[in-house]
């Protein structure tokens, strides 16, 4: 196998992990105020959960346990956020 | 995302087997997904208790994230990043039979992989100058407990990887069995998501 093509998947999972990375950053800085900003970050964090689940670990074609435990745990912080951005006050009644 | 799970890190099967076989198999050893496992649930109770307290304390939760170093907590990110690739490509080229870049790619994840602990002694050390200690306010308290328990596991990753890259300098792995560098790369793998989602909840939200 030709050495580009072995390196090809994770090459192409840290270059998107970078560009998220920084986007997230130009974000906060840019747009700190803004209502739906948890929003956007809750997307952007899942999306760089996954990335490394399936670019990096290969979750996706493991045993159904670590996919499961991959999926949920990368998906339970963006789901928190966007709860607590939208029911906060209930949460804390 | 899809479309990059072609070619295999650490899950697929030695000599790219792929099919029914693959799709159970367990990346590493068994044990290592037990300790991923209970890391998780670590993290988990973290962070619904960044979560509480954010939700009763949305103001100081609000500036919190201004007083805090985001080159620091970038740089994190990004030798955290960088660092998990170059492990993926070790393990990569070890399955593809190219033991000395396995090796090479492993020395440079490693010596990547320590600069996380010398980034965060600067930041403690900005955050002490500045005022930042873990009683300057509740948003502080959560940020030391969650960033400190993360700097802990990414030290045994970095341990780990010493171990690998020791056992993996006398020829311990070989293409056909390198369970071994495998759990290493998922536990360090693992450490990196936790990262990935602590990483915004400090230094990005606002």
């Amino acid at each position: 196998m030709h050495a580009s093509s072995i390196y090809r998947t994770p090459a192409l999972t840290w270059l998107a992990l970078t560009g998220l990375t920084l986007l997230s950053v130009e974000l906060g800085a840019w747009l700190p105020a803004a209502d739906w900003l948890p929003l956007l970050v809750a997307l952007i964090v899942w999306c760089k959960g996954m990335l490394v689940a399936r670019g990096f670990l290969e979750g996706h074609r493991a045993h159904p346990f670590v996919r499961h435990l991959l999926a949920g745990f990368i998906a339970f912080a963006p789901a928190a956020l966007v709860f607590t951005a939208f029911f906060g006050e209930r949460l804390a009644r | 995302m899809s479309g990059m799970a072609g070619v295999g890190t650490v899950g697929a099967m030695p000599g790219g087997q792929t099919g029914e076989g693959a799709a159970a198999r367990i990346p590493g050893n068994k044990g290592i997904w037990v300790g991923i496992a209970c890391e998780f649930v670590e993290f988990l109770v973290m962070f619904v208790i960044y979560f509480v307290a954010r939700a009763h304390y949305p103001e100081a939760f609000r500036h919190g994230a201004g007083h805090l170093s985001g080159a620091a907590g970038t740089a994190i990110t990004l030798l955290m990043v960088g660092s998990g690739f170059l492990i993926a490509c070790s393990v990569a080229a070890m399955r593809a039979g190219r033991r000395r870049a396995s090796l090479r790619w492993l020395l440079a994840g490693f010596v990547l992989s320590l600069g996380y602990p010398l980034v965060k002694l600067l930041e403690v050390q900005w955050n002490l100058a500045h005022g930042i200690d873990g009683e300057a306010g509740i948003f502080f308290t959560v940020y030391y407990y969650l960033t400190f328990n993360h700097l802990v596991h990414a030290c045994w990753g970095i341990l780990g990887m010493g171990w690998v890259l020791a056992r993996h300098l006398c020829g311990g792995y070989t293409p056909e069995d390198h369970s071994g560098l495998e759990a290493l790369a998922c536990y360090w793998h693992a450490t990196d998501i936790v990262w990935l989602i602590i990483f915004p909840l400090f230094y990005i939200l606002v």
